[in-house]
């Protein structure tokens, strides 16, 4: 089927971030420089290609804007100074948008101010309804000098609305896994995926998630700036998992009116996972500012949002810790509003419709390009075939 | 240029020779045993001096040979170093300097056909150089003082055409003293360039280009101009070409003003053919032109942006939202698969402009109406000279969309869908060979250049043509804007598709070559002629029709005997020294000065002769297949 070339698509991406994606004239020194970049799936300059015709079908299929770390080598040899970085960061937020079926995600996106109001919005919706519906602010302490906590916002209530709030985000994730799934499949109509295909995968989806090791792949000149850069996402990626899983799965051993002493785990692992987070979120900032690597040179509203809200919801959260076990009534209940005013926004506009479902969506690309990996062997042996790569 | 010499050489005096072997700096002497020619060539009778350096073109080189000539009293000089092309002209200059005849002289190339061709041989080259040498030093025991051929010539040049070649080379001409007749068919001055709204790199219109030439032209009282003319007639040879010009009034252009054009008949000493060349002229539905009235050429959409209002392009009506570049129409075609043109071949040549002109006008398209999208479809971006790369760089900036074909598989152009009149469907390479189709409102053909239809001119001026149908120079590098013709010179267009900066530079080169051959009073000319011996010519006329020059061979009654003989006399104006007349002639009374029959044969039983360093060698190069 022969595609009819439009140029909405390049003006999209545009406002996404992609910069000069005009001035491309597809030389390849991206695509031959990109230390992640393989025979069948090569790229930046296929995606770069797909934008300037318009092919958005192609574009939405595609798993390589999930493989590229934006290490920044492309954007750097560039000679026509195209910043083909800037269009991956750029085509994964089309690409966030897209799957959402919502059509959210994208608004979001392609007007900063709709996905600032979201959050502003939400956040008043948690103060409305903690003043509406929080327990008494008692000053009475518990015998250790600790606030009580639980009486203001009592943690099965809390966890309650918890979990109503995680699942409903679960089934939005999900329902765009499965539009992103559909779609990457489909730019191999030929191929027959045997579900055996999709468990042994599942090992590479665990891998990734957790480890994020195929961003050490970005090798080349800045190998050392690679894996410090790892490193502070690796902080971030766990510091928050550890704080997730806390708050969502032990919300009532975590969040107690009982002051244990330094030693329990209570108290270390949340310092650890808090303090990780900090020093992640906090150089991210920081080199937001500097603009002092490629990859931080242009950066997208919604990625200050996301950074912002993070480094909010953490500091908040250490001031309730502190102010609750020094018995600062008060402060621990406004710091506590404050807290769930900004986590709540957090979760809910990013975790499907931005930033944040690339925590989901890196993984499960990965996953998905194992999948047809195997799928791919498994078709050649019965056809007593050499797996050949797809054509680049 | 070298001058007639006051010395006088006696032919019959015993051959004195001097031979100089050029090691070339390693390029003969690693391959070719400099020591080996120079020792063996000794025994060569004759030879008095035998020498080798390491660069003979050197100045002290050339000072050796002229104080050999002094102190050993030679009066035959042989280089053997690298190709005549390169330094003969140096080593007659050298000779003359030693007080010897330039043309007692002979070179032999060792480099080109020896040491560069037969690197793998050494010993078998070293045999070639010592029997080439051989033959150089026995045709010179036949070898003549000779002398340059002066003829008187017209201080005046003939420009034919008069667009912006002949403009430039007329101006350049008359600013060296030269007088012009500057001839153009059409009723005004100008040519194509008028028809360009817009030129790149300046920006400036085509017209404002003219019109300062031509107001330069018409002030100058050295340059005559004759428009609505053409070439009736030419005769003659450099320095002495007869014109015949007469009123451009083709048959049936009835009611053309020929503003007062006569026939005429004009004295010039050289001719600069500026003729320009012509677009490229789609055939019926090549990408759907005059199939689809949205398909135009490149000179119509140039005259369709310049007339367009603030609001947008209109074409038949119809505003223009997107529009395509389709490159390489008419050129860089392929057997096979492109229908030959009227000659039977196809222009397989790239013409050069359009790729920058495509750019350029869709810079300036997408500059006034950003809206316009624009593409572009290609085989390759050409963009070759002094700032179109930044028309490249610019149009992509401007969010321009390329696309690249095949040459083997062009671009379809088919009926439009959705409100769009016309798409263009191709496998575009730029995205892996996927087939895609691009909507437009107008499809703009960049028309590449072809050779104008100019047979009349080619028959009167005896014009080789490439095998593009374009004028062909002597030699693209060493003579780039000569012509076979002596004192013919082409400039601009007519020679290859060219941009108006490298025609300025082309009719710029040809009116100072121009200038050179008319610099003086009269001309001078090698004296490789062929000559008649009265005494012996039987005026039997067998050698007319051998010769393919007009008037190089001219019948000249004398008294013999008392009766009156038609015999055959060469003009050295016209004769090129072919040599063709030579052969035919029973009595050997015709001869090429410098070029003898005798020298000739020499040169056999030198190669023959020649003394070969050792047996091993010899039976080696033997085996080789290296002896004559």
């Amino acid at each position: 089927m022969a595609h009819v070339v439009n140029t909405d698509l390049v003006d999209d991406l545009k406002t996404l971030g992609a910069r000069q994606i005009e001035a491309c004239f597809n030389c390849g020194n991206c695509t031959a420089v990109c230390p992640l970049s393989k025979d069948d799936v090569a790229f930046p300059r296929r995606i770069i290609r797909y934008v300037q015709t318009g092919m958005k079908d192609r574009l939405c299929g595609s798993i390589e804007p999930w493989l590229c770390y934006y290490c920044g080598q492309c954007s750097e040899t560039c000679p026509r100074n195209a910043k083909p970085g800037e269009l991956m960061m750029a085509a994964r937020r089309y690409l966030i948008g897209a799957y959402d079926w919502t059509g959210i995600g994208r608004r979001l996106y392609l007007d900063s101010r709709v996905e600032l109001g979201a959050v502003l919005g939400l956040a008043a919706i948690v103060v409305v309804l903690f003043v509406l519906f929080a327990g008494p602010m008692t000053t009475e302490l518990t015998a250790e000098g600790g606030v009580k906590l639980n009486t203001f916002a009592p943690a099965r209530v809390i966890e309650l609305l918890d979990w109503g709030m995680g699942g409903l985000l679960a089934v939005l994730l999900l329902s765009n896994v499965w539009r992103m799934h559909r779609w990457i499949m489909r730019r191999e109509p030929g191929l027959k995926v045997p579900l055996g295909a999709y468990i042994r995968g599942l090992a590479t989806l665990f891998t990734h998630f957790f480890t994020q090791k195929q961003w050490l792949g970005c090798k080349g000149a800045g190998e050392r700036i690679t894996a410090t850069k790892w490193f502070k996402h690796f902080c971030i990626f766990a510091g928050y998992v550890t704080m997730f899983v806390l708050i969502v799965v032990f919300l009532r051993w975590f969040q107690t009116d009982a002051v244990h002493p330094i030693w329990h785990p209570q108290r270390w692992v949340g310092y650890i996972a808090t303090g990780a987070l900090l020093y992640g979120v906090g150089s991210a900032l920081v080199a937001r500012w500097q603009k002092r690597h490629e990859s931080h040179k242009h950066s997208h509203p919604s990625d200050w949002i996301f950074l912002v809200l993070l480094l909010l919801t953490t500091v908040s959260g250490i001031l309730v810790h502190l102010f609750r076990i020094n018995g600062l009534a008060y402060a621990t209940y406004v710091t506590y509003v404050i807290h769930m005013a900004v986590l709540v926004p957090m979760l809910v506009v990013e975790v499907p419709f931005s930033k944040w479902a690339h925590l989901a969506y890196r993984p499960i690309a990965l996953y998905l390009q194992r999948v047809q990996q195997q799928a791919r062997e498994t078709q050649a042996r019965t056809a007593n075939l050499q797996p050949q790569p797809v054509q680049s | 240029m070298i001058r007639g010499s006051a010395q006088v050489e006696s032919v019959a005096s015993e051959p004195r020779i001097g031979v100089y072997v050029c090691r070339c700096g390693g390029n003969i002497s690693d391959v070719i045993d400099t020591e080996k020619v120079a020792e063996t060539i000794k025994l060569v009778p004759g030879v008095r001096v035998s020498k080798v350096h390491s660069f003979m073109c050197s100045e002290p080189g050339q000072a050796m040979i002229a104080e050999d000539i002094k102190k050993e009293q030679l009066n035959r000089v042989v280089v053997a170093s690298c190709s005549p092309f390169l330094h003969e002209l140096t080593f007659r200059v050298a000779v003359r300097r030693g007080g010897l005849n330039p043309y007692l002289y002979e070179h032999v190339n060792i480099r080109e056909q020896g040491s560069w061709a037969h690197h793998g041989d050494p010993e078998g080259a070293t045999v070639k150089a010592i029997r080439l040498v051989a033959a150089a030093v026995h045709r010179l025991y036949h070898a003549e003082p000779l002398e340059q051929i002066r003829l008187p010539s017209h201080r005046r040049a003939l420009v034919i055409g008069g667009g912006i070649a002949g403009l430039k080379a007329a101006v350049d001409l008359a600013a060296k003293g030269v007088g012009v007749v500057l001839v153009e068919r059409e009723p005004e001055l100008g040519g194509r360039v008028l028809g360009l709204a817009r030129l790149f790199p300046t920006d400036d219109s085509g017209r404002a280009q003219i019109d300062r030439l031509v107001r330069e032209v018409c002030n100058n009282p050295n340059i005559e101009v004759l428009t609505g003319t053409v070439i009736k007639g030419v005769s003659g040879f450099l320095g002495n070409y007869d014109i015949a010009v007469g009123p451009a009034l083709a048959a049936g252009a009835a009611g053309v003003d020929v503003g007062g054009a006569k026939d005429k008949k004009l004295s010039v000493g050289a001719i600069i053919v500026a003729t320009g060349h012509d677009y490229y002229r789609p055939s019926l539905g090549e990408y759907g032109f005059k199939r689809y009235t949205q398909v135009v050429t490149m000179p119509e959409f140039i005259d369709l942006l310049a007339g367009a209002s603030g609001d947008g392009i209109q074409w038949n009506g119809q505003r223009i939202h997107r529009i395509g570049f389709m490159h390489c129409v008419g050129s860089r075609q392929i057997e096979g698969i492109h229908p030959p043109q009227g000659d039977g071949k196809v222009n397989d040549y790239c013409s050069r402009v359009c790729c920058t002109t495509v750019l350029h006008q869709a810079v300036h398209a997408k500059r006034r109406f950003p809206n316009l999208a624009v593409f572009d479809f290609h085989q390759d971006i050409r963009t070759y000279g002094r700032l179109h790369e930044d028309y490249y760089r610019r149009a992509s900036e401007a969010g321009v969309i390329f696309f690249r074909f095949h040459g083997d598989d062009p671009p379809l152009v088919e009926e439009g869908v959705d409100g769009f009149p016309i798409q263009v469907r191709l496998k575009d390479w730029l995205t892996w060979g996927e087939e895609v189709v691009v909507p437009l409102d107008l499809l703009v053909l960049a028309v590449g250049m072809v050779a104008r239809d100019n047979r009349e001119l080619v028959n009167l001026l005896k014009l080789p043509t490439g095998a593009d149908r374009f004028f062909q120079e002597v030699h693209p590098k060493l003579r780039p804007v000569e012509t076979s013709v002596n004192g013919i010179l082409l400039a601009g267009s007519a020679q290859a598709p060219m941009t108006i900066e490298e025609t300025l530079a082309s009719a710029s080169a040809a009116a100072s070559k121009a200038a050179c051959l008319l610099a003086h009073d009269s001309v001078e000319l090698e004296p490789f002629k062929a000559r008649v011996d009265a005494d012996k010519c039987i005026g039997c006329g067998l050698c007319f029709p051998e010769c393919a020059y007009e008037g190089a061979l001219v019948r000249t009654s004398v008294e013999r005997e008392g009766k009156t003989v038609t015999l055959a006399k060469v003009n050295p104006g016209l004769c090129v020294g072919c040599g063709a007349c030579v052969p035919v002639c029973p009595t050997r009374a015709i001869d090429l000065q410098g070029w003898t029959l005798n020298q000739f044969e020499a040169m056999v039983d030198g190669l023959l002769s020649a003394p070969l360093p050792s047996k091993e060698v010899t039976s080696e190069s033997s085996s080789h297949g290296q002896t004559h």
